[in-house]
C-alpha cells in the first residue's frame, strides 16, 4: 500500500515536499540572498517536473478519492514545466521582493491544488482542489504591495472566484441531492438529465467558465491582468486555465456524457460569444497586459471549441494547443515582464520602434505573437488547425465559419502589435534591455517550444494515444 | 399540522426573513447583524434534522467566526455608519424578474423532480461517526480530503498574513 | 435527543426573546416623558459632538479575526477526532498518524505567524 501510494502520488507529493522545504527555509531563516533561494527553487521546481517521467503507473487510490493514468501525469507535468518557466522569468521580479518565499508557498499550494483536481475522481476532491487553486492565487494577485491596483486585482479574484466557486458549489449539491454520491464513476450513470440535473450542469458550468473567463463570465479577467504582477498574470492565464480545460476534458465533459445534447448547445453559445467579444475588445486595448487578457479570452474559445467535439481527437487537439499556447504566451509574457521590471511601461505604444533598440527581444516577442495569431510556421498555426479542424467534425459549419472569421481579426491585432516593434518610427525607443540569465534561458525554452512543437509531429500522436486510452 | 412542521416553518420564516432584512438594509451594518439571525436559523435547521455536530460547526464557525470577521470588516471602511444607496430602477425591476424566475423554476423542481433514495448505505451523521470516516484510509474514508484541508487552511494563513501585514509602517 | 426535545428549547427561546421585546415596547408607554429640544443639548462643559463615532480602526483586528477563524476550523476538525481517541489509539496508529500530519502542518503555520509578528500588538 504504501509504495503504491507514493508512487501514484508522486507529483502531488513532489509539490507537498518542495512546500515544506520552503516553509522550514522560511522559519529557519538562513539564507537571506533572493538570488540563491531562486536557484535553490528552480532547481527543486525542475526536479520536480522530471519526476513526471518516471515510474508512471496508472492506478486509483482512496476509494476513487485520487486517480491517475499517463495521461493524467503528462498533463501534470506540463504544468510543471509552465510554472518552472514562470519562476525562470520572475527572477528579476523576485530578486528584490520581502516576500519571495512566501510567493513559492502561494503557488506550490495552487499548483497542488490544481492536481487533486486533475487527479480527482470525486467531487468533493473537485471541489477542493478548485478552491485550494484559486484562494492562494488572489493573495498572489496582490504581491505588488505598493500598488493599489494590485489590491483592486486580488479583491476583484477573489470576489469572482468566491462567486464562482459558489455556483459549482450549488451545483454539485444538486448532483449530490439526486443521486446520493460523489464517486464520478456512479454519477454517469445516475445523471439522466431530470430537471435538477440540468439545472446543476448549467451551474457547474457557469463556475467552469468563470474560471476559465469565458464570455458572459469574463468580466474579472481584464482588470485582475492589468494590476496582478506579470508573474502571477502570466501564471493565471497559462497554468490555471490550462488546469480547468484538463479538467474538463477528463473529468466534466464525460460526467455529463448522458446531457451531451445540452452540453453541446452550451458550448455552442459560450463559443462564439467567446471567440468574438475576446477579440473586439483585444482590438482596443492599449495596454498590453489588459490586450493579452482578452486574446486569451478569444483562445479560451477556440480551445472551447476543440473540447465541443466530443471525441479523442478533439481532446487530443485541445491539449496540443494548451501545451503550444503555454509557450507561445510564457515567451510574449516574458518579454513583457523584463519590459515592465526594468522600464515600468505596459502599453503597446512604448513598443514602438522596439525592435531597434532590443532586437532579439523583439525576434522573441514576434515570434510568440505569429504563434498566438496562428501563423505557419510557428506551431500555433497547427493547433489552431487542429483545433478547427476538429470541431468541425460536428458538422456545424456556423460554428466554423465565426471561428475562421476570428481567426482573420485576430491576425490583425497580433499584426498590429508586430507592426510596433518592427516597422513603426519612434523618436525615444525603449532603451535595451538587460535581462537575467534565468529569464533568457526561459525564453529560449519557450522558443524552442513554439518552433519544435509545430514540427515534432510524433507529439500529437503520442498525446492522442494517451487520450484515447 | 404538528408541532414537527411548525417548527420547520418558523425556521424557515427566520432564515428567509433574516437574509431577506440582510439584502434590503439601508446600513450595511445592520445587514450583517440580520444575515446572523439568518445563519442562526440555518444552525436551528441542522438541529431539527438532528445533525448535531453539523449544527455546532455551523454555529462555532458561521456565527461564532464569520459573521464577527464581516463586522471587523466593516468596521475598517470609513463609510459605516451612512446610508447605502438606493437602487436604481432598473436594478429594482431585474431583482423582481429574477425573483419570479427563480420562484417559476423552483416550483418547477418540486413538481417535476423525483428524489431517489441513495444506493449508498447511509450513516449515523453523530461525531463519533464523521470522526471515523474522516480518518478512515479504507472505503468512504476521507482521509485525501481531510489533509487536503490542511494544507489549504496554511496557504489561507501564509497569504493573509502577507496582505495584511504590508501595512506596519518600514524600520 | 428527538425533535420533541428541541421544540420545549425553541419555547424558551420564544419566551425569552418575547419577554425582551414585551419590556422594551411597554418601557415606551410607562413612565412620564417630556421632549424638549433642550434636553438633547449638550449641558454645561460638554463638547459639541463631531463626526461619526464609528471609526475604522487597525488592520491588527482584522488579522486576529482572521488567524481566529482558521484556527476554528481547525479546532472543529480535531472534535470527531478527540471523540474516537481511544479506538483510534487502541487498535491502529493510522488515525493517530493522521491527525499527527494535520496538526504539524498547522503548527508549521503557527510558527510561521509567530516568526512573522503577526500576533504582536504595538
Amino acid at each position: 500500500m504504501n509504495s503504491e501510494f507514493l508512487i501514484l502520488m508522486k507529483q502531488e507529493m513532489g509539490v507537498t515536499l518542495i512546500l515544506f522545504i520552503l516553509l522550514f527555509l522560511k522559519i529557519w531563516d538562513g539564507i537571506k540572498e533572493n538570488g540563491i533561494l531562486l536557484h535553490l527553487i528552480n532547481v527543486l521546481l525542475l526536479l520536480n517536473f522530471l519526476l513526471g517521467f518516471v515510474l508512471n503507473q496508472n492506478g486509483e487510490l482512496f476509494n476513487g478519492m485520487f486517480a491517475t493514468n499517463s495521461l493524467r501525469v503528462m498533463e501534470k507535468s506540463v504544468l510543471n514545466l509552465g510554472t518552472l518557466i514562470i519562476s525562470l522569468q520572475a527572477y528579476d521580479y523576485l530578486k528584490s521582493h520581502k516576500h519571495l518565499l512566501e510567493f513559492f508557498m502561494l503557488l506550490l499550494s495552487t499548483l497542488l491544488g490544481m492536481f487533486f483536481m486533475i487527479s480527482s475522481n470525486n467531487l468533493l476532491m473537485f471541489y477542493l482542489g478548485i478552491e485550494l487553486s484559486s484562494i492562494p492565487l488572489a493573495a498572489m494577485a496582490n504581491f505588488d504591495m505598493d500598488k493599489i491596483k494590485s489590491s483592486e486585482a486580488a479583491v476583484k479574484m477573489i470576489l469572482s472566484s468566491a462567486f464562482a466557486s459558489a455556483l459549482m458549489l450549488f451545483g454539485i449539491s444538486f448532483l449530490y441531492g439526486t443521486s446520493g454520491t460523489l464517486n464520478f464513476q456512479e454519477l454517469v450513470s445516475l445523471i439522466t438529465g431530470s430537471p435538477l440535473q440540468v439545472f446543476a450542469l448549467l451551474l457547474v458550468f457557469s463556475g467552469f467558465a468563470f474560471k476559465l473567463s469565458a464570455v458572459p463570465f469574463h468580466l474579472w479577467t481584464a482588470d485582475v491582468y492589468e494590476g496582478a504582477p506579470v508573474a502571477v498574470t502570466s501564471y493565471l492565464s497559462v497554468i490555471s486555465k490550462a488546469a480547468i480545460v484538463f479538467v474538463t476534458l477528463s473529468s466534466l465533459a464525460p460526467l455529463f456524457s448522458h446531457l451531451n445534447e445540452m452540453w453541446y448547445h452550451l458550448l455552442f453559445v459560450t463559443i462564439i460569444l467567446t471567440i468574438t467579444l475576446g477579440n473586439i475588445f483585444a482590438i482596443r486595448q492599449d495596454n498590453i497586459k489588459r490586450f493579452l487578457a482578452f486574446s486569451s479570452i478569444s483562445q479560451v474559445g477556440f480551445i472551447l471549441l476543440g473540447i465541443s467535439s466530443g471525441t479523442a481527437t478533439g481532446a487530443t487537439s485541445a491539449i496540443y494547443f494548451l501545451v503550444v499556447y503555454i509557450f507561445s504566451n510564457l515567451g510574449a509574457f516574458g518579454v513583457i515582464a523584463l519590459l515592465s521590471s526594468q522600464t515600468g511601461k505596459e502599453n503597446i505604444s512604448d513598443l514602438k520602434g522596439f525592435y531597434q533598440t532590443n532586437p532579439l527581444m523583439g525576434w522573441v516577442l514576434a515570434i510568440s505573437l505569429f504563434s498566438l495569431g496562428g501563423i505557419p510556421p510557428t506551431a500555433g498555426f497547427f493547433g489552431k488547425m487542429f483545433l478547427v479542424t476538429a470541431g468541425a467534425a460536428k458538422g456545424n459549419y456556423v460554428l466554423i465559419t465565426i471561428a475562421a472569421l476570428n481567426m482573420v481579426i485576430s491576425l490583425y491585432y497580433y499584426l498590429r502589435v508586430v507592426k510596433a516593434i518592427f516597422m513603426d518610427k519612434n523618436e525615444t525607443p525603449v532603451e535595451p534591455l538587460r535581462g537575467s540569465l534565468s529569464l533568457r534561458l526561459a525564453l529560449l525554452i519557450c522558443m524552442i517550444g513554439v518552433v519544435g512543437t509545430g514540427f515534432a509531429g510524433g507529439f500529437f500522436e503520442h498525446i492522442y494515444q494517451l487520450a484515447a486510452k | 399540522m404538528n408541532a414537527s412542521t411548525m417548527v420547520f416553518y418558523i425556521l424557515s420564516a427566520v432564515i428567509l426573513g433574516g437574509a431577506l432584512l440582510s439584502v434590503t438594509a439601508k446600513k450595511i451594518f445592520r445587514a450583517a447583524v440580520f444575515l446572523l439571525f439568518s445563519l442562526i436559523g440555518i444552525a436551528g435547521l441542522y438541529f431539527y434534522l438532528n445533525y448535531e455536530f453539523i449544527a455546532a460547526v455551523q454555529i462555532v464557525v458561521y456565527v461564532g467566526g464569520i459573521v464577527v470577521l464581516i463586522i471587523f470588516s466593516i468596521f475598517l471602511t470609513h463609510e459605516s455608519g451612512r446610508d447605502m444607496k438606493e437602487p436604481s430602477m432598473i436594478s429594482n425591476l431585474f431583482a423582481v424578474f429574477a425573483c419570479c424566475f427563480a420562484a417559476a423554476l423552483t416550483y418547477l423542481f418540486i413538481k417535476e423532480e423525483h428524489f431517489n433514495a441513495t444506493p449508498n448505505p447511509t450513516l449515523e451523521p453523530s461525531a463519533r461517526n464523521i470522526g471515523t470516516q474522516m480518518l478512515d484510509i479504507t472505503r468512504y474514508g476521507y482521509i485525501l480530503p481531510f489533509e487536503a484541508v490542511s494544507i489549504l487552511l496554511l496557504a489561507a494563513m501564509i497569504g493573509c498574513i502577507v496582505i495584511a501585514i504590508k501595512l506596519k509602517p518600514k524600520e | 435527543m428527538s425533535n420533541t426535545d428541541y421544540l420545549l428549547i425553541f419555547i424558551q427561546f420564544i419566551v425569552a426573546g418575547g419577554f425582551v421585546t414585551l419590556v422594551l415596547f411597554v418601557t415606551h408607554f410607562l413612565g412620564p416623558k417630556r421632549k424638549t429640544s433642550d434636553k438633547l443639548e449638550t449641558f454645561e462643559c460638554g463638547i459639541e459632538s463631531q463626526g461619526n463615532a464609528r471609526l475604522p480602526f487597525s488592520i491588527k483586528y482584522f488579522l486576529t479575526a482572521i488567524l481566529f477563524v482558521l484556527f476554528d476550523v481547525e479546532v472543529i476538525f480535531l472534535y470527531p477526532w478527540a471523540v474516537n481517541f481511544k479506538e483510534f489509539s487502541s487498535t491502529n496508529m493510522s488515525g493517530f498518524i493522521s491527525m499527527s500530519i494535520f496538526m504539524g502542518l498547522l503548527l508549521l503555520g503557527f510558527i510561521y505567524i509567530i516568526k512573522k509578528g503577526a500576533l504582536k500588538w504595538e
